[in-house]
């Protein structure tokens, strides 16, 4: 066989295996990489920091488990961020499936803050310093409703507490008092935020969006319906780099631990390419 | 090496590991994975729009609190079941009328607004366009080069004359974008689907087999 004939009848399962390979040793023998913050995310970073002390944030978890690695980090860092700061924050999800990560990813940033807090207000208090709304369909309904009345439409949150008897929530009404919304999504969600409460009620709308959908989201950054962008395991590697740069918040860095398996992982296929291109092209020059 | 005990990271790593077989070839392991996916994921869907909806909001007000105006959304919706019985299965028209009209309703100026008018603004060759790459005196280059693009994929798009001319030449540009686009996005799915897996692994090595921290 010649050797274009073998370039271009690779068995996948090499190129599977050689795959597996180049992602796992970087996992097992972690060196650092530095991750340098673009503009999207700073932009996001800088929303986020200056919500002021008579506004809350809301954190959008409308994420499932199939794209969990690269938004889940998301989450956890925009949540260190806001608690490190002091910000009020109300967590959702758009979709029932995805609750389950929503308050994994709130029980553990919050468990991190308050086994080092030395006194009761250093601790984050639910109903005080964060809320979980929880989940209430069809996503069309908070998304309009919270802008006349936040705890019309989520009369009770998660827990079965009455939202408006919670601590935070007397001065949180609607849109009014929030600074941003950050939506965490795989899907075409935080356009729909962009649709109904930011051309109705001028919400400030940051995204982190898979990989995927970032071609598709960068069009609505550029327009500046999106205050900030994160997109994929990199974008939450350059929100962990601010977090952790700015505030010092120490804690597991999934996104940027992984940062050295992508970009050799990228390398490969990069490589994989330009063979299975000379084979192409050997073979039609032999034809 | 910290071999996890929690007989549900068990569970889950096996399970991921069946999943991943199928790269290798078809296999019952990955056969009985996915089906037992499916199952689990279509029963917490339905016990949880059980739970969480039907109950808290449709049947406990209106049985056992007596708001009586739920009686139309009930109505409504069980009209949707009536596709089963072919002899009024006429009437599911109007579930989906309303449903139709409604979100028709919602949707259009909302997409109008947000889709199309900011959409056509961000591309009009305007100071604050250029200012809004955060790039000084090339915020004007990149706002050119988009319109540019804009411009030119929508030549190639336009087929009610033939591609000759300067719609030729428009649309060849056209499609150069398209193709740049395509590659930006095939780009992004790359990084998508190696996250992923990094992802997975990360769970296997770490909270599994106890390799990495």
């Amino acid at each position: 066989m010649k050797l274009y004939e073998r370039l271009m009848t690779i068995d996948r399962r090499i190129i599977y295996g050689i795959l597996l390979g180049v992602v796992t040793l970087p996992l097992i023998f972690p060196s650092v990489v530095k991750v340098t913050p673009m503009s999207p995310v700073e932009k996001l970073f800088t929303a986020v920091d200056n919500t002021t002390n008579d506004k809350a944030l809301i954190l959008d978890c409308s994420y499932s488990p199939q794209i969990k690695a690269e938004v889940e980090p998301m989450a956890i860092a925009v949540l260190r961020h806001a608690f490190k700061t002091r910000k009020k924050i109300l967590v959702l999800s758009l979709y029932v499936e995805m609750i389950g990560l929503a308050t994994r990813a709130i029980n553990q940033v919050v468990e991190e803050f308050n086994s080092n807090a030395q006194t009761y207000e250093d601790s984050l208090i639910y109903g005080r310093d964060y809320v979980f709304l929880g989940w209430q369909p069809p996503p069309i309904v908070p998304m309009l409703g919270m802008g006349e009345s936040i705890s019309n439409i989520y009369v009770v949150d998660y827990y079965g507490n009455q939202t408006d008897t919670l601590q935070m929530m007397e001065r949180i009404r609607n849109y009014n008092d929030i600074s941003i919304l950050v939506a965490l999504s795989g899907s075409r969600i935080p356009i729909s935020w962009v649709a109904y409460a930011q051309n109705r009620y001028g919400l400030a709308v940051g995204v982190g969006c898979t990989a995927v959908s970032g071609a598709d989201f960068y069009p609505y950054y550029q327009t500046g319906q999106f205050t900030g962008l994160m997109v994929g395991m990199k974008g939450a590697a350059e929100y962990e780099e601010l977090v952790e740069a700015n505030y010092g918040v120490k804690g597991r860095r999934v996104a940027s631990e992984a940062m050295l398996s992508l970009t050799y992982a990228h390398l490969a296929i990069i490589l994989f390419i330009v063979i299975g291109n000379i084979g192409f092209f050997l073979h039609r020059r032999r034809k | 090496m910290n071999i996890s005990t929690d007989p549900w990271i068990w569970i889950s790593s096996i399970l991921s590991l069946a999943i991943l077989s199928f790269l290798y070839k078809e296999n019952p392991f990955f056969r009985a994975a996915e089906h037992i996916f499916l199952g689990v994921a279509n029963g917490y869907l339905v016990t949880f729009y059980w739970h969480r909806i039907l109950m808290p909001i449709l049947f406990r007000p209106l049985f056992q609190q007596g708001q009586l105006l739920l009686i139309i959304p009930f109505t409504i919706g069980i009209l949707y079941l009536t596709r089963f019985i072919p002899r009024i299965s006429w009437l599911v028209r109007i579930p989906i009328a309303i449903y139709m009209g409604y979100w028709t309703g919602v949707l259009i100026p909302a997409t109008i607004q947000a889709q199309i008018i900011k959409q056509v603004q961000g591309t009009v060759l305007t100071s604050a366009n250029f200012q809004s790459w955060n790039a000084g005196a090339w915020g004007i280059v990149w706002s050119v080069i988009v319109f540019i693009g804009v411009l030119c994929t929508l030549s190639y798009f336009y087929f009610s004359r033939e591609h000759k001319g300067v719609i030729g030449v428009t649309s060849r540009v056209g499609i150069v974008f398209v193709m740049i686009g395509f590659g930006a996005a095939f780009g992004y799915t790359v990084m998508a689907r190696i996250s992923l897996l990094i992802g997975k692994l990360q769970f296997l090595l770490g909270d599994w087999l106890g390799i990495i921290r």
